[in-house]
């Protein structure tokens, strides 16, 4: 016990003595979560369709421009804006600044366009009405809305945007013809009730329920604060391969190992020292990490970290995630022959296996491929459990799973480890 | 084994992987308990080796090693408890200070608590170390390192001391208070068994030298018997000399 306690006493003096390894642990993280939570978020407003912004102009002024400015409004799609940098927007303005990527889609009504809407109408009441057998039929005036969309847009997102817009404004269209008929018909039809001013809703008979299938009843959707957090605290986790392979590499070069292998004290317990510092440490860091979600992003206008309902999930999660990455940045140490190889390894394998496991970006914008290849990364076996708990509101049964997938890599990797250290040592 | 020997080698060979030259070929030779016993060698001559098979830092390829009654192939843990190494480099971690240094060592040989703290203090004033025990090792010149190094693998007061060239690079002071002090442990008991270039350093300080050159002795005995043997050489350097020939190792 006492020599555990000297390895771990030993451990914290050469990490809290190594600012630049201290640095990566702790300070890059968080500038990561910073830096890519804001880069990313308007990325994953779209990836949500939520707040996609939208330039808007009304030269109607009338029923059908009024009605699609209020639906746009109140719908969680997008924010509307009306002017560019304080002007009113114009057709115009609106086109170039979609163009400059100010916004994501444009969206103008020609003016007297509800007035078209009316005359079209009329003249197809007129033409159903009439006894006459052969009717002039006039060219109906068209109604243009144009909508401007950022040519940079990924096509399956104008695709789904434009598409509702469509839907939305065709709705809108619809009352307004509707409402046109029924007046005309009114007036056609002497002792005719006014329909009233609700009978457009009555006509939808046919109605759709989405549900989210989660158990939090999609009260929260994935966004660049519930990605970013865990993404990027997980890799600060299993960054602790550049300090953790470049402590043991240290001691093989400085010569330390040479005279701990003649002690009586077994290699196990040696690295059982390392083991119990650096999982603390990677615990510190995930509780750094989720405070910048919970208390600093939310002052730069970013949403607050969810973190679901289960406290001992996030804990089993958490402390097997450390296990993982303590497990690989010892066998990485271990492997290693050299601090350069260490470090060459330890960095490209957590940028690779991160990018694999959707840290970067989340495997369900990835190709079927990779993400097919992300189901081998220890990040995103973490990183599904942290999903679990932080987006669908999952128990600590619901992550065990994951959980139990970290502790037999920990398992393996220590395994490893041991058998290339026998090897190594058979010189 | 003779009955006052405390280690004794019977043919020990080693071949690293990926070489098919054995570094060390059939050495055998026995270490009686309390002496001083010097391995002596040019460069590469495989003295380094040898020690690093006795303190069971590898296997030899083949040969038998016992070491106070134990076989070190079937008691390693036995003999890792007896024994004290002070390896050629200096072990320690440059960002602790000599105390943090000497007290992980420490409990890592056993040693623990008043026990531990006062042979820190005692040794690190034997060496001249007291005030500066509190500095990282990185600020220390060689000779303190060296010091420190020496430090680290006698505080559990092994039976069995191996140095591997103690001495090397620290100057005439440093190098006194260190063979002062090595003498005095061999004094309480302490087998020691030291390799080093000072030829001068070894004829005064061991009573029993072996010469090693390209992997087998070729010369055993007190350093007044090998002199004695070689009349034309009026000291063990010149002994050493006309046995290893002047040509230039790597």
């Amino acid at each position: 016990m006492n020599k555990l306690k000297a390895a771990i006493i030993k451990e914290v003096l050469l990490l809290i003595r190594d600012r630049v390894g201290l640095a990566i642990l702790f300070i890059m993280p968080m500038i990561l979560i910073f830096v890519m939570t804001l880069i990313q978020d308007s990325a994953f407003k779209t990836l949500n369709e939520k707040g996609i912004p939208i330039v808007f102009v009304n030269n109607d002024q009338d029923s059908l421009g009024i009605d699609i400015g209020k639906g746009l409004r109140s719908s969680e799609l997008c924010t509307v804006h009306d002017s560019i940098n304080g002007k009113p927007a114009t057709a115009e303005t609106a086109r170039q600044a979609v163009a400059e990527g100010q916004f994501l889609v444009g969206i103008v009504i020609p003016a007297g366009a509800t007035e078209a809407v009316r005359k079209n109408v009329m003249q197809l009441v007129e033409q159903t009405l009439s006894t006459d057998s052969v009717i002039e039929t006039a060219v109906p005036d068209s109604v243009d809305i144009r909508i401007f969309i950022d040519p940079i847009t990924k096509k399956s997102f104008i695709a789904s945007v434009t598409s509702s817009l469509r839907e939305f404004i065709s709705g809108i269209k619809t009352k307004i013809m509707f409402r046109s008929f029924a007046d005309q018909i009114a007036e056609i039809i002497p002792g005719k009730k006014k329909t009233p001013s609700n009978a457009f809703g009555q006509t939808q008979i046919i109605r759709y329920e989405e549900i989210y299938a989660s158990k939090s009843i999609g009260e929260i959707v994935p966004n660049a604060v519930q990605h970013n957090v865990p993404a990027w605290a997980i890799f600060a986790m299993f960054f602790i391969v550049m300090p953790l392979s470049g402590s043991i590499m240290k001691e093989k070069t400085e010569g330390s190992i040479f005279r701990l292998h003649t002690m009586p004290s077994s290699y196990l317990m040696l690295i059982n020292g390392k083991i119990i510092v650096y999982v603390v440490v990677c615990l510190l860091q995930l509780a750094l990490m989720l405070s910048v979600g919970l208390l600093f992003l939310p002052m730069l206008g970013l949403p607050v970290l969810d973190m679901g309902h289960s406290i001992p999930g996030v804990l089993i999660i958490s402390v097997a995630t450390a296990f993982a990455a303590t497990g690989y940045a010892v066998m990485v140490g271990t492997i290693a022959s050299t601090e350069q190889q260490g470090a060459i390894m330890g960095a490209l394998s957590i940028l690779l296996l991160s990018a694999l496991g959707g840290i970067w970006v989340p495997t369900y914008v990835m190709p079927q491929m990779m993400r097919n290849l992300s189901a081998f990364s220890p990040l995103n076996w973490s990183l599904e459990g942290f999903y679990e708990l932080f987006l669908r509101g999952g128990d600590a049964a619901a992550i065990m799973g994951s959980a139990i997938k970290l502790m037999i890599f920990f398992v393996i990797t220590m395994f490893i480890a041991s058998m290339v250290n026998r090897v190594k040592r058979k010189i | 084994m003779s009955s006052n020997a405390i280690i004794e080698t019977h043919d020990l060979v080693k071949i690293f992987k990926g070489s098919s030259e054995p570094v060390v070929k059939g050495i055998s030779f026995s270490v009686e308990r309390n002496e001083v016993f010097g391995l002596l060698g040019p460069n590469g001559a495989g003295k380094t080796t040898t020690i690093s098979i006795l303190c069971g830092l590898f296997p030899p390829a083949s040969g038998t090693v016992t070491i106070d009654g134990m076989s070190l192939q079937g008691d390693l843990a036995g003999i890792k408890q007896i024994v004290g190494v002070v390896p050629q480099d200096i072990a320690l971690y440059p960002t602790l200070s000599a105390r943090e240094n000497l007290h992980f060592y420490g409990n890592m040989y056993g040693v623990t608590g008043k026990a531990l703290k006062d042979k820190i203090e005692l040794w690190l004033d034997n060496f001249g170390l007291s005030d500066a025990a509190d500095r990282r090792v990185s600020t220390y010149s060689g000779g303190m390192k060296r010091r420190v190094n020496l430090i680290a693998g006698i505080l559990h007061d092994p039976k069995i001391l191996f140095l591997d060239e103690p001495t090397v690079g620290v100057d005439v002071q440093s190098r006194n208070v260190i063979i002062e002090h090595l003498q005095a442990l061999n004094k309480k008991g302490t087998t020691i068994i030291y390799t080093s270039h000072h030829m001068e350093e070894a004829e005064h300080f061991c009573t029993q030298v072996a010469i090693i050159d390209y992997g087998r002795i070729i010369a055993k005995g007190s350093p007044k018997e090998l002199i004695a043997a070689y009349p034309d050489c009026a000291n063990l350097e010149a002994v050493f000399l006309q046995l290893t020939k002047r040509k230039l190792r790597d």
